[in-house]
C-alpha cells in the first residue's frame, strides 16, 4: 500500500512538538521534542512512567493532536486535519500494538486480524487470505479460529502483532508490547518484533524496561517531557 | 519541502461499507446474547400490545359490522313512551295495521308484554321466577328479527292458539334447558305450557332473550289478554328508514304522538362499536408505555455497551474508524436489537390476535397499518434509544478509551 517511492521518506517525523493538558496547574507532558524515524528502523522509546512516552505514542498515532509543532505521518503533515482525516492516516499507515492486547472477544484470531483491514476500503473478499497469511507469518496458523481466550498471553499478543501488520502500514507503534507477558513469552514477541523488522517493517517500541530497550537499533529516553540525550543513541 | 505540500486528495480515507457496519453491529450483540435478547423483549412485548389491540379492534368491528350487515340496520322499534298526560301511556288499537300502511315499510311484528310468571313445576314458591317476563308475540317475530333458533321451532299458526312456549336464549339458561328435548313442559300463569322452541340471542331485541314467548290465542285463552300491543317492531326499505321514523309517531298516534317513542335497534350496536374502539384507544396508550419502556430499556443497555467497550471504541479508532464510524455502530445496534423486538412484537401480536378471534369466532383481521405502526415505531425507538449512547461512543477521547484498565 506504501508505494515504493515513499522509501525515502520518514515514516514519523516531529518537529517542536509541545503537548500541554489543560488543567490547574497546566501539564506540560512533552516540551518540543524534535525526532525522526526512517523507514525500516526499530527505534525504542524508553522512559519511566510519567515520562510523557504514552503521550508522545498518542501523538505518533495520532490519536490526539499536539499542543504545538508538527507531526509528520509517512510524509503528510497532520496539523489541521479532521478527525475523518485522521483516521484515514491511522487505518493506511499506522500499526498499533497494546500492551493489554484489545483483541475483541467473541471474535476468532482470523476474524480480530481481518479487523485490521475493515476501515481500510480493502476488497471484503480478500480480507480472509490476508488475515491467514499474516497469522502464518507471526506462528499462528494452528489457532485460526480460536478466540481471545482460548490463547495464552504470548498468542493474543501475536494475534495483536499480526492485525497490526496486516495492512502494510508505514510503522508499527508498540505500546509496553510484552507489559503483560511472563519472560518467555516476552522473549517470543520480541523476537516475533525483530524479526519483522529485519524483514522490513519499520517498528517503535515504547517501553520502560531496558533489557527490552537493549534490543532496539536505536534509542530515544524519555525524561519529564523531553529527550535526554544522555540516555538516547 | 515537498513532503508539507502534499494535496489533501491523496490522504488516505477510512471507509466502512454497509455490510461491514451490519456485521460489525451484530457481532457486537452477538457477544452479549442474553442482554441484547432481554432489552429487545422489552420492545417485542410493546409492538406486540399495539399489533393485538388494532388487530383484536379492527377484527371485533368486522365482526360488528358484519353483524349490523346480516341483522339489518332497518328495523324500527316503536313502543309507548312517556306523554304529557298523567296515565301509562299505550299504544293504540290498529296501531300495528297503520305502520303496514306507510308505503316503505315491508314487515310488522308486535309483541306485548303478559304479566304471570314462569316456573319449570308449580312445587316452586311465587316470586322465584328468574326475572323471566312473558311476551305475547306474532307469528313473524323471529323473521321480523332476523333470529334463529337454537333449538325446534319458533310458534305458528297450527300451535299458537295453544299452551306451548318458545324460551328467549337467557330465559332457556336459566331455567336450565339446554335442548327441546330436556324438558317438556313449563308451569306458566296457572296452566302447563309445552316448549317448542329455544330461540338463538337477538341482538337487536335482548329483552326478548330474556322471555317466554306464547302466541296472541293463547295469551287471550289463558291470560285473558285483550289484544292490546306494547312494543312495534317495523322493516322498512333501508333507504327510506329515516323518513319511516320521522312519520311513525303521527301514524301510530295521531292524536298524541308524543306518546309514542321510535328507536332504532341497530343503534345500540354502532355505539357498541365506538364503545370498542374507546377501549382500544386506551390500550394502544398502554401499548405505547410498554414501548416507551421497553425503549428506555435499550437505551440503558446502549449506555451500559459504551462505559463497557471504552477499550473497544478506542481500538476501533486506532484502526481507523472514524468518529461516524463509531457513531453508526452502536445506532445500528440499537436499531437491529428494536427491529428484533418489533418483528417479534407483530408476530406475537399476529398470534394473540388470531387466537383469540378464533375464540370469539371472529374473522381475523390484521391491518396493515398495525404492521407499519409496529415496524415504523421500532425504528423510531431504536433510533432514538441508540442517539445518546451513539453520540458519546463517537465522542470519547481515543487515548482516554485506550487507557489500561
Amino acid at each position: 500500500m506504501n508505494e515504493p517511492a515513499d522509501q525515502n521518506i520518514p515514516a514519523v517525523e516531529l518537529i517542536d512538538v509541545s503537548k500541554t493538558y489543560e488543567g490547574t496547574p497546566p501539564v506540560k507532558a512533552l516540551s518540543n521534542i524534535s525526532m525522526s524515524v526512517s523507514k525500516g528502523e526499530l527505534i525504542g522509546i524508553i522512559g519511566a512512567s510519567g515520562s510523557g512516552k504514552s503521550t508522545l505514542l498518542h501523538v505518533i498515532g495520532t490519536l490526539t493532536r499536539p499542543t504545538g509543532g508538527s507531526v509528520f505521518i509517512n510524509g503528510v503533515e497532520t496539523s489541521g486535519l479532521t478527525d475523518q482525516e485522521l483516521s484515514g492516516i491511522r487505518s493506511r499507515y499506522v500499526g498499533f500494538i497494546f500492551q493489554d492486547f484489545f483483541l475483541l472477544p467473541g471474535f476468532t484470531a482470523q476474524e480480530n486480524v481481518e479487523n485490521g483491514l475493515l476501515y481500510t476500503n480493502f476488497p471484503a473478499a480478500d480480507r480472509n487470505e490476508r488475515a491467514r497469511e499474516i497469522l502464518d507469518r507471526v506462528g499462528l496458523s494452528h489457532r485460526v479460529n480460536h478466540l481471545p481466550n482460548e490463547m495464552s498471553g504470548g498468542e493474543q499478543q501475536r494475534v495483536a502483532v499480526a492485525r497490526a501488520l496486516v495492512h502494510k502500514p508505514a510503522f508499527v507503534l508498540a505500546d509496553e508490547p510484552t507489559g503483560n507477558l511472563d519472560s518467555k513469552n516476552t522473549e517470543g514477541v520480541l523476537d516475533l518484533l525483530i524479526g519483522l523488522n529485519s524483514d522490513g517493517t519499520t517498528v517503535i517500541l515504547i517501553t520502560h524496561d531496558q533489557d527490552v530497550a537493549e534490543k532496539c537499533s536505536r534509542r530515544v529516553s524519555f525524561k519529564d517531557g523531553k529527550i535526554d540525550d544522555s540516555l538516547s543513541g | 519541502m515537498f513532503k508539507s505540500s502534499r494535496p489533501k486528495a491523496n490522504l488516505p480515507t477510512s471507509h466502512l461499507t454497509l455490510i461491514d457496519i451490519l456485521k460489525v453491529s451484530v457481532s457486537g450483540l452477538r457477544t452479549r446474547k442474553l442482554r441484547s435478547a432481554l432489552s429487545a423483549l422489552g420492545i417485542t412485548i410493546g409492538i406486540a400490545a399495539v399489533v393485538g389491540v388494532l388487530g383484536l379492534s379492527a377484527s371485533g368491528n368486522a365482526d360488528l359490522i358484519r353483524e349490523l350487515d346480516s341483522l339489518g340496520t332497518n328495523l324500527l322499534t316503536v313502543e309507548a313512551g312517556q306523554g304529557f298526560r298523567t296515565e301509562e301511556a299505550t299504544l293504540p288499537d290498529g296501531a300495528a295495521g297503520m305502520v303496514l300502511r306507510i308505503t316503505p315499510v315491508y314487515e310488522v311484528s308486535t309483541v306485548t308484554r303478559i304479566s304471570g310468571q314462569v316456573f319449570r313445576n308449580d312445587l316452586i314458591q311465587d316470586g322465584k321466577t328468574k326475572g323471566i317476563t312473558i311476551f305475547a308475540s306474532d307469528l313473524n317475530l323471529l323473521r321480523s328479527q332476523r333470529g334463529s333458533m337454537k333449538s325446534g321451532e319458533f310458534l305458528n299458526s297450527m300451535n299458537s292458539a295453544y299452551p306451548v312456549v318458545v324460551l328467549g336464549s337467557v330465559a332457556a339458561e336459566r331455567l336450565g334447558i339446554k335442548n327441546v328435548a330436556d324438558l317438556k313442559l313449563l308451569w306458566i300463569g296457572e296452566e302447563w305450557f309445552s316448549i317448542v322452541g329455544i330461540m338463538n340471542p337477538l341482538p337487536l331485541a335482548a329483552d326478548l332473550d330474556r322471555a317466554a314467548i306464547i302466541g296472541y290465542g293463547a295469551a287471550q285463552e289463558y291470560f285473558g289478554h285483550d289484544g292490546e300491543v306494547d312494543t312495534i317492531y317495523v322493516r322498512a326499505y333501508p333507504e327510506y328508514v329515516e323518513d319511516v321514523r320521522s312519520v311513525m309517531a303521527a301514524t301510530v298516534n295521531p292524536e298524541n304522538p308524543e306518546e309514542v317513542q321510535v328507536s332504532r335497534a341497530s343503534d345500540v350496536l354502532e355505539a357498541r362499536a365506538v364503545a370498542n374502539s374507546t377501549f382500544t384507544n386506551l390500550f394502544m396508550g398502554l401499548g405505547a408505555v410498554a414501548l416507551l419502556v421497553g425503549g428506555i430499556g435499550i437505551a440503558n443497555v446502549m449506555v451500559i455497551a459504551v462505559i463497557e467497550r471504552r477499550g473497544e471504541i478506542g481500538l476501533r479508532r486506532a484502526i481507523g474508524a472514524t468518529k461516524f464510524h463509531i457513531g453508526i455502530q452502536f445506532i445500528t445496534e440499537s436499531l437491529i436489537l428494536a427491529c428484533i423486538g418489533g418483528i417479534m412484537g407483530i408476530i406475537v401480536g399476529m398470534i394473540v390476535t388470531t387466537i383469540y378471534a378464533n375464540t370469539q369466532g371472529w374473522y381475523i383481521v390484521i391491518p396493515q397499518s398495525a404492521i407499519y405502526i409496529g415496524i415504523g415505531s421500532s425504528i423510531l425507538i431504536g433510533s432514538v434509544a441508540g442517539f445518546y449512547p451513539a453520540m458519546r461512543a463517537a465522542n470519547m477521547s481515543p487515548t482516554e478509551a485506550l487507557r489500561s484498565s
